[in-house]
């Protein structure tokens, strides 16, 4: 066994791996083909590389939420293939893909109308309307669950884990800033 | 947590299922493929297909033999069900984090029952909502909410029964209690009536008055403290019976159902939960009899003495409630919101304190002033609001409190005046009126003390009715170990979601040390845990001496187990106690050989009081190479038949290591070892090693067998290298060879 091969052989490695990470790899229409999966996910052939399942990360969900996509491999080391600086520069077909896959991969509803909410015993049940239809969800009220970013977004959580997004506090009507007000 | 669902019958039509067809996992999903809120949706898996049914409708169908590697994953806030059918990673179901966790078993139970086995997974999770009622449960098996109001009195009464000599003397003491104030309102109205009406009383008159007075008087005061008294020796004798049988019931439990639960849970059930028990019983059970005795009493005498002014009070009970619980809804809306800010006040202050340095660094001091004045603000004005009401509301409710006072004492008066009652009855009327409201507002809060006190039970009986999973079998074998230990076939799960170790054979014999290495989370510890029984094995068997463990008592089994662990536990005690911890018994010569066996003799002499030297928490600190030192004459003391290292000398240091390393030599000799070690060094001495990869044997044979073999083994240790100097290569690979002469 030749220790200084081994140790020359690893050193480059690992070189090798810091370089990948540190690149910047711009994806678009022109070096990139996306392709739906015949199983519902989404594959890319960049620079003349196959990637059979990508998982689609938004950088910014909040506040950037067409923008700096990274696309990874969907294994356990999720090693990025490259970031799309800027969704809509996509063609109309790209971009629906795209946007199908940030779908498929997140869910948080974005509550559209406070029905109701009933607070009993130190948990509040919410009855709202969402973009992804009607819901009702239990958050506990004194746990933290309840998060405030910034003056007007709020993100609730209910005892699941799911989450839930108030954009903007002052589009609500005032009766249901009333029905929530002891939460914020 | 509930894996099979009912369908209703037309989806259940819609299945079509065939002959001997079962429907194994039913469970439900909510989110279509494009993210929307879907209802009426399953996955059914029977044991033969998996069939997706979606809003009703069947959409997928596929033969349990084609459906490879299912799994669940949860990336974003939201999960989904997969699989690789015919080469191709195919999305099944998607689900909010609700059917999360089922989902988790779902998948294991698909990858099984396509793989040809019929074992059923199970889950032990708790529901986070209610399915009946849809209130959140309190981490328990059953809704404290659905089984009403009768349920819980019944378990109230169970937990009650054997004490139902004290809650009759509580009983009789509250009834005793009103009656006397029911005697001196009475006694009031005599005096005026008899005595300062008439203005026809003499000095003695006045002299027998003042002596009643001062019996009645006499007579309250030590009713009140003996009630007093016996509420709180019954209170504590309950919850100190609970806390008892609560933490015997914990420790009889298994370690799984130990390591389930949270950190604290535990803790604060038997801590907080009992308490709870006791605080309701001083507060409020005893509060809430006399309260009823004393509004009844006054009731029925207002009744007796005057219906038509008793029903004049009586109207004016609505309008007290009314009041009072648009009072509370609203001050408890005030309230919460002043605590949420202070709790936001905290969490800043917490963060800017214990990030300070960064503050600082970076000069960010006026940023923070900023934010806090903000946050301070808020708090503030919330905290007025709430002090605000209260200066506002509360002498207006005082004030109508006693306007029904008034009134009575107004139309009373008009009856005194027309020589329809005596001014003594008019006064002794009054106060009975006052006490009828007085209740009142003690009733108001008696839902919240209601709802806590249902939890606490529902959490108590939750533990005490919980069954351990490994018990003694019903004759248990009394056996003096040899140290033969075989595997069969042995698989395992923490979860039976999730299986550890899979198809586990291996034969050691008495005397032999096996060396066990693999990755972290590979299912080393597990493999000892099993030997030490702390859970079942789920397939196969484990033989001590030919005997399967199940059978062997399990006080005799763990008498003869040694462990010496990575992360040494010393209670909070003397150095004494803790070597005997095992065997009380020990003469103090036994103590001290195996503390010299353990080379533990001559630093526990430095200590400053020896043997008696208090370690633990509180204590005297001991390093590490000491602990563990400690922890080996603990396990040399009760000359274990099998001893058990898992990563003893990780966290040492290298002198201490040698020390460690030299006691364990002694102690290992001649007994069944199985040794843990992540450094490969430290297993110089093991006879054999065995690879855990991928839940399972993988590698087995001696060092340089298995250096030979060029596999897995051989890749750890060249692994190590990398970590450590490279140049300490040959070094490493001559101290990881078994000592052959």
């Amino acid at each position: 066994m030749n220790n200084k091969n081994l140790q020359n052989d690893i050193i480059i490695q690992q070189q090798k791996m810091t370089d990948d990470a540190l690149e910047m790899r711009f994806i678009d229409n022109s070096n990139a083909v996306f392709k739906k999966t015949k199983g519902g996910f989404l594959s890319v052939e960049f620079n003349g590389a196959y990637y059979g399942r990508v998982c689609v990360c938004q950088t910014f969900p909040f506040t950037q939420p067409g923008k700096f996509i990274s696309l990874r491999e969907n294994d356990e080391k999720g090693r990025e293939i490259g970031i799309i600086e800027d969704m809509s520069k996509l063609d109309e077909a790209s971009r629906a893909l795209i946007e199908e896959q940030i779908k498929l991969r997140c869910f948080m509803p974005v509550i559209t109308k406070i029905v109701n909410v009933k607070d009993k015993y130190g948990f509040a049940y919410f009855d709202v309307l969402t973009d992804r239809g009607e819901c009702r969800f239990t958050a506990h009220i004194f746990s933290g669950d309840i998060i405030n970013l910034g003056d007007k977004r709020i993100i609730m959580k209910d005892v699941d884990g799911n989450r839930f997004e108030i954009p903007d506090l002052s589009k609500l009507s005032s009766s249901e800033r009333k029905m929530i007000e002891v939460f914020i | 947590m509930k894996l099979n669902f009912k369908l209703e019958k037309d989806i259940i039509d819609k299945l079509k299922l065939k002959d001997k067809e079962n429907i194994i996992y039913c469970v439900p999903f909510d989110l279509s493929t494009d993210g929307r809120l879907i209802k009426n949706s399953y996955t059914v898996v029977t044991n033969d297909r998996v069939i997706i049914v979606t809003e009703g409708a069947v959409t997928n169908d596929i033969p349990l033999s084609k459906c490879e590697d299912a799994k669940s994953e949860a990336p974003v806030d939201c999960g989904m069900l997969i699989s690789t059918i015919d080469g191709e990673i195919t999305l099944l179901a998607r689900f909010s984090m609700k059917h999360h966790i089922r989902y988790g078993y779902v998948a294991k139970g698909i990858r099984l029952l396509h793989d040809g086995k019929d074992y059923v997974v199970r889950s032990r999770e708790r529901e986070t909502i209610c399915e009946k009622c849809g209130m959140v449960m309190p981490k328990t098996k059953q809704c404290p909410y659905c089984g009403g109001k009768s349920q819980m009195l019944y378990k109230m009464g169970r937990l009650l029964s054997p004490y139902k000599g004290w809650v009759f003397l509580i009983l009789f003491l509250t009834v005793l209690s009103s009656l006397l104030s029911m005697a001196s309102a009475y006694v009031l109205r005599l005096f005026m009536d008899d005595v300062l009406i008439p203005k026809s009383g003499t000095i003695s008159d006045a002299v027998k008055f003042f002596m009643i007075f001062i019996v009645i008087g006499v007579t309250v005061m030590a009713v009140s403290q003996m009630t007093v008294i016996s509420s709180t020796l019954f209170s504590s004798k309950i919850s100190n019976g609970l806390r008892i049988q609560v933490f015997n019931k914990i420790q009889q439990l298994s370690i799984s159902y130990i390591n389930k639960s949270r950190p604290g849970q535990l803790l604060n059930r038997v801590l907080w939960d009992t308490r709870e028990i006791q605080r309701f019983i001083d507060d409020t059970l005893c509060g809430l009899l006399s309260s009823t005795m004393n509004f009844l009493f006054a009731f029925i005498f207002l009744l007796v003495l005057n219906w038509k002014l008793a029903l004049l009070a009586l109207i004016f009970l609505p309008v007290i409630v009314v009041i009072l619980r648009l009072r509370k809804k609203r001050s408890r809306r005030l309230w919460r919101k002043s605590q949420i800010k202070s709790d936001l006040l905290y969490t800043r202050l917490q963060d800017v304190i214990s990030g300070i340095r960064v503050v600082k660094s970076y000069g960010k001091e006026k940023y923070e002033e900023k934010q806090f004045r903000y946050i301070n603000e808020q708090h503030a004005k919330a905290t007025i609001r709430f002090e605000v009401f209260w200066a506002i509301v509360v002498p207006p409710t005082a004030f109508l409190f006693s306007l029904g006072g008034y009134l009575i004492t107004y139309f009373g008066g008009m009856d005194v005046l027309n020589n329809i009652i005596t001014p003594g009855e008019l006064v002794q009327i009054t106060t009975y009126c006052s006490m009828l409201t007085a209740p009142l507002v003690w009733f108001s809060n008696l839902p919240q003390r209601l709802n806590r006190l249902t939890i606490t039970i529902e959490r108590i009986y939750d533990v005490l009715e919980e069954e351990p999973e490994v018990i003694n079998a019903q004759l248990p074998q009394k056996l003096e170990i040899s140290g033969d230990v075989s595997f069969k076939n042995v698989s395992f799960g923490y979860d039976s979601y999730e299986q550890v170790i899979t198809d586990i054979n291996l034969d050691v014999k008495k005397g032999e040390m096996i060396g066990i290495v693999g990755k972290s989370g590979a299912g080393k510890s597990t493999l000892i845990n099993l030997i030490m029984r702390m859970y079942d094995v789920d397939e196969g068997s484990i033989t001590i001496d030919g005997v399967d463990i199940r059978d062997i008592d399990m006080h005799t089994l763990h008498s003869q187990i040694g462990v010496v662990l990575q992360e040494t536990f010393l209670f909070s005690d003397t150095v004494i106690n803790n070597i005997r911890y095992a065997r009380p018994d020990a003469s103090f010569n036994e103590i001290i050989m195996a503390a010299k066996m353990a080379n533990a003799h001559d630093f526990i002499c430095k200590l400053p009081d020896g043997y008696n030297t208090y370690v633990g928490e509180k204590g005297y600190s001991l390093s590490g190479g000491e602990r563990q030192r400690i922890a080996i004459a603990r396990a040399i003391l009760i000359n274990p038949a099998i001893l058990i290292l898992d990563e003893a000398t990780s966290s040492l240091d290298t002198e201490s290591e040698y020390q460690v390393q030299e006691a364990l030599g002694r102690l290992t000799k001649g007994r069944t070892t199985f040794a843990i070690a992540h450094r490969l060094s430290t297993l110089r001495n093991a006879d054999r090693l065995i690879v855990i990869n991928d839940h399972t044997i993988a590698e087995c044979g001696t060092h340089n067998e298995l250096l030979e073999k060029k596999g897995i083994y051989y890749g750890l240790v060249t692994a190590q290298l990398e970590i450590n100097d490279i140049s300490s290569f040959e070094e490493v690979l001559d101290e990881a060879q078994p000592n052959v002469n």
